[in-house]
This record gives structure tokens, sequence and C-alpha cells, in this order.
């Protein structure tokens, strides 16, 4: 290359660019992170540490107690057990019927069932206050207010486009080929789902349980609606009763926050490690 | 009674006829190979006697009973896919197995059969590997020995080896013989690849715009084709087509007349004076003395191929160059200006419309 100049590096002209993208990430980063650990302070002060003021300070001596009472609390116990009962069956329910949808719209498809698949994902666009006082009006007339089934119904229903949408376009990516030769070998489509498409789908299943369950576990909106007493309460709302009679409970609050994401944090973690590439390597020439 | 028969098989996809009333017998222990240019209708074939597409008219037989409305896994089947169609995420075993786990059959026979297919592949050491963890070949071989163990009635092949690179694909194709010779079964098989055609096959089909042009033995094809598509698409490098007419000499005899050669053409039974197309094989064009010659072609490009040479001569009576087989003759060099002269009686005269005279 004797054609190459050599610039000496003083004389390169400065790139701003590099370091204004890192400031503003780096600001961003601190205003995202400023709640998480706001809270993680509160969690380990006493009531008296913040009432003085000292929310954002380093407390000298950790204090354990707003732990030790909200989780010897049985209101937080009942509070968990609903949002499980609710968090649980609309998970599972929603990926099972989006699989079986996405599956037919990727590799069964039929006259409109384009039409149909758009139809199915514009759901994911109805704002949930939009329909509010509708559903609250049917399951008021099914006299199902103060029960967490309305809570569970509706968040299969709305997890049913994303699932919908999620799992066809990743069924679309499984090669027809592997269900013709299932087929061939005396598989039926039930069969060439449970035993070749789904196992294949793990990375989507994970990132589609991770949503599902974040979704509808820290949901604050349909619990609030649909549930009255403080016995079908669910977490989320848990936090906002946990507060005391003359002042805000900020130490509870924050500890229960915290312990409350737990789950959330589990499940990704548990399937962080189906967040894998090339399931389908090997399967066709590539 | 035939093991495979196709009876006036058709297969329209909207307004596109893919397949146009095939009528195809195949016999027991037969292997077949399907043959033709890209969409002539050969895998619709396939797929059609596989189940996996419907025919839109006819019947298929397969033992004598009627599989057309037939579900795929109980025509008697197996096939084998261009792209391997492994499952990725179960081992070897584990593949050829899934058909026998799917009909419940007891682990330990699947254990069992799975191990006697592996033998007869030898790939008994690939078995706990995945997919991911084989080369092309064992993959293909895998693929292979799932359709072997359900013991099917016809194997379809559907271009197994264009996959492989050149040297795996002849020795691939050396397996598929000599496990056609051991397992004495019926096979179909798909490729556009003419010599797998030609070294594979009892009988090829040939396609084109979705009919059958011929069926015959690969000789049989090679030196009396049906006509000039046939003769065009059997043999490599192609036959050579040149514009020439026939006509009658004063003694009543027939001769070709193209540029300024004249051949005997007594030997071709419906030859009749009138504007024909000359093919000849290129092995069947020599270079010879001046005086021997049929006419003069200038050497245009030489393709050295090791035993042999091809040579594409330009003339002055045809567009395309006339390409001539060198082996043992002595070389020539682009820009040469070599004698040719055809071989008697090796020739073939097409009419207008295609049909070999």
């Amino acid at each position: 290359m004797a054609d190459a100049v050599f610039v000496p590096a003083a004389r390169r002209r400065f790139n701003p660019w590099p370091a204004v993208i890192f400031i503003v990430l780096a600001v961003l980063a601190v205003l995202f992170l400023a709640p998480t650990a706001g809270v993680l302070l509160s969690s380990i002060k006493t009531n008296r540490d913040i009432a003085l003021g000292a929310l954002w300070t380093v407390p000298s001596e950790l204090y354990w107690g707003n732990f030790a009472e909200v989780l010897g609390n049985p209101a937080v116990h009942r509070y968990f057990a609903n949002t499980l009962l609710v968090t649980a069956p609309a998970t599972v329910a929603s990926i099972a019927l989006g699989s079986l949808a996405g599956y037919v719209f990727a590799k069964l498809p039929f006259r409109g069932s384009n039409l149909l698949f758009l139809v199915v994902v514009s759901g994911m666009f109805f704002p949930p206050q939009a329909i509010l006082i509708p559903l609250f009006r049917l399951f008021n007339a099914m006299d199902l207010i103060d029960t967490l089934y309305p809570i569970v119904i509706i968040h299969i229903a709305m997890g049913i486009p994303i699932c919908t949408l999620l799992m066809r376009n990743f069924f679309a990516t499984v090669p027809t080929a592997l269900r013709e030769a299932a087929i061939l070998e005396g598989a039926n489509e039930w069969q060439v789902l449970t035993r070749v498409a789904l196992p294949l789908s793990l990375p989507a299943l994970a990132v589609l349980a991770t949503l599902q369950f974040t979704w509808v576990w820290n949901d604050f909106l349909w619990p609030l609606i649909f549930t009255q007493s403080d016995e079908k309460r669910t977490i989320m709302l848990g936090i906002v009763n946990l507060k005391g009679q003359y002042s805000v409970a900020w130490g509870v609050q924050g500890s229960l926050s915290l312990i409350a994401s737990l789950p959330t944090l589990v499940v990704f973690l548990f399937f962080q490690r189906y967040f894998i590439k090339g399931m389908t390597m090997g399967a066709v020439k590539g | 009674m035939a093991q495979l028969a196709l009876q006036d098989v058709s297969k329209r996809f909207g307004s596109v006829l893919a397949v146009d009333g095939v009528d195809l017998s195949i016999e027991h222990g037969e292997f077949a190979v399907l043959v033709g240019p890209s969409g002539c209708g050969k895998t619709t074939t396939l797929r059609m006697i596989s189940g996996l597409e419907s025919a839109t008219a006819g019947r298929i037989l397969i033992g004598g009973r009627d599989v057309t409305n037939v579900a795929p896994a109980r025509r008697g089947v197996a096939m084998v896919f261009q792209s391997y169609a492994l499952f990725p995420h179960m081992t070897a075993a584990q593949n050829i197995g899934f058909g026998l786990r799917l009909a419940k059959v007891p682990k330990a026979e699947i254990v069992r059969r799975v191990a006697e297919v592996a033998a007869t592949l030898q790939i008994e050491a690939l078995l706990g590997r995945y997919p991911r963890e084989l080369s092309g070949g064992q993959r293909q071989r895998v693929a292979i020995g799932r359709s072997i163990i359900r013991d099917p009635q016809v194997f379809l092949f559907d271009e197994p080896l264009s996959n492989l690179d050149a040297a795996l694909r002849v020795r691939m194709r050396l397996e598929i013989a000599r496990l056609r010779d051991r397992l004495d079964a019926t096979m179909v098989y798909v490729t556009h690849d003419q010599t797998e055609a030609m070294t594979l096959a009892d009988r090829i089909v040939v396609f084109n715009h979705g009919r059958i042009e011929q069926v015959g033995a690969p000789e049989e094809l090679y030196d009396t084709p049906a006509n000039r598509f046939v003769a065009g698409f059997i043999g490599a490098p192609a036959m050579n087509f040149i514009p020439a007419a026939i006509e009658a000499t004063e003694g009543r005899e027939l001769r070709v007349r193209f540029g300024p050669a004249s051949l005997p053409a007594g030997h071709l039974r419906d030859a009749a004076p009138g504007p024909t197309t000359l093919g000849i094989r290129p092995e069947h064009l020599y270079i010879a003395s001046a005086a021997e010659a049929d006419f003069h072609g200038r050497v245009e490009i030489v393709e050295k191929l090791g035993a042999e040479s091809l040579a594409h001569l330009q003339t002055e009576f045809t567009a395309e160059p006339i390409t001539i087989r060198i082996s043992e003759q002595p070389a020539v060099q682009p820009g040469d200006e070599v004698p040719v002269r055809v071989g008697r009686e090796r020739f073939h005269l097409f009419g207008e419309a295609g049909a070999i005279l």
C-alpha cells in the first residue's frame, strides 16, 4: 500500500459522537436505575431514617426489620398465592393457545388465514381502557367480580395475539421438510407440533414465558378493577395496601417491592438457558 | 403386477398444470430415476407418490392397492429428502427410530432394529450424535437409515445428493447403488443430474413440461432417444444439433445434407425428403484426414478433462459451436482449422416437431 497516507494521531479530526452517545446512555442508565436504588435503600432503613429525609443516603446500619415484617405478614402470603393463581394459568394458557394458532398460521394455511392472522394480531393494539367498562359489565353480569377468574381470562385473551405472532413467526422458520418427514414417519399434526415443532421452539417459548409471566405478575390495572376484598388482591395491589394509617410505610413497601420482583427474576434466570441460538442447526443443509 | 403404478395422474396448482396425465409402471425391485429440467414435474410426481401432495386427477397404486387418497404414512413408502430433514433435537439413533417410536414398537425392538440399520449403513459410531455434529454425507446416511428401518414397499429419493460436494456425491452414489443391490427394494429417485440417472437407473423416466417424454434403460435413451428433447437432455456434453435437409438422389437413395456435407440416411426408416435437424453426439465426430472429412471447423475453445478433451468448433453452417470429443487423437489448439468426419449410421434425424425420424 504505497499510496496509503499516514495521518498523525494529533491531526486526526476529533469525532465527538461516541462520547456524546456514551454520556447520554450513562445518564439514561442512571435515571433507569435510580428508582430501583431508591427502593433498595428504603427497604434497609428504618421508618425514622426515611422520615428524617435520608432517602438517598447509604444507611450506617442495615435494617432487616422491613423484610421480616413483610415475610411474616399473612396478607402478603395471600397476595403471593393470588398472583400465582392468576399468573401461572394465564401464562400457560396464552402460550398454549398462541402456539396452536401460530402453528396453524405458519404450517397449515387456509383460504383467508392471512386475514384472520391480522385480525388476531390486531388484538395487541386495543388499549385496555377502551374495553374496561364493557368487560366490567360483562363479568359483573356473570357474577365474577371480586374473583380471580376475570383477571385470568383477560390475561389469556390479551396474551394470545403476541403469543400467536411470535410463535407463528418462529414456526415459519422451522423447515417444512421436517413436518413432511414426520408425517411420512406416521406422525399426525398434533405429534408434529409436540414432538418436532415445539421442541425446536424452546427459545421462542422461553421468551414468551418470561414476557407473559412478567406482564401478568406485574399487572396492576385488572386486579384493581375486578377485585375488591383484600382476600382477592394480587401482589401489586398489596404493595399499595401496605401503607400505615397515618403515614406511608416506605421501608415495608420497598422491601415488598423487591420481594415481589424476585419471581420474575427467577423466571428470567430459569429460561435464560433456553435463549440459545442454533437450535435448528444441522436440520437441513445450510 | 407392477409395484408402483401411476395411471393418468395430473396435478394442477391454480392455473398451472404441473403434471399432465402421467402413466408410469415400475416393477418390484426396479430402480427408476425421474429426470428433467427444473419445473418439469418430476418432484411433484414424487410427492404425489409419497402422499405429501394430492393428485388432481388419476390413480396411484402401490403393490396393487389404490393409495391415491391414503395418508402418506399408510402408503408403505419412505422418502429421503434433498435437505436430509433430520430432526435437529434428536440424535441419529432417535432420528432413525422416530417412526417406530410413533408406532409404539417396544423399546428393545427399536434399539435392535436401529443397530441393524446402522450396521447396514456403517454408522454405528454416529448413533449418539446430533445432526449438527455430522457431516453432509453422514447426515444423508442417517436420513437413508430412517427410511430403511420401516421396511417400506417403495423408497423415494428427492435429489438426495444435490447438497453434497462433487467427491462425496460420487461416493454416496456408489453407496446408494450398493444399498439398492442389498435391499432388493423398489426405488424411485428424482434428480436433475443425468450422471446419477445414467449410473443408478434400471430405467430412466424423462420429464418435460409435466409430461413423460420417454421411459427406458439408460443406454436405450442414449442410443435411441424418442425425440430431440431426450436426445439433448441425456448425455454430457449434449448432442450437437445441426439444421439439415433430407434429399432423394436420382438413384432414390436418401441423403442428409448440411453445410458442405452429405451423408447416407437410408438406415433411417421414417426419413423423407424435407427439412430436418441432424443430431450427432460429440463422440461420433472424429478428426479425420482432409480427404475423409465431411466438413471443416475452426477450433474456438478446448476443454481439457484429463483423459479426454472437448473441442468446440465454429462452422459456417451452425450458429452454435459443434462439440467433438477427442480422446486418443492429435491435440488441437484454438484457432486450428480441423477436418471432421461424422460417424456413419451414428447420427439421428429429427422432424420439425422434434420427433425422431
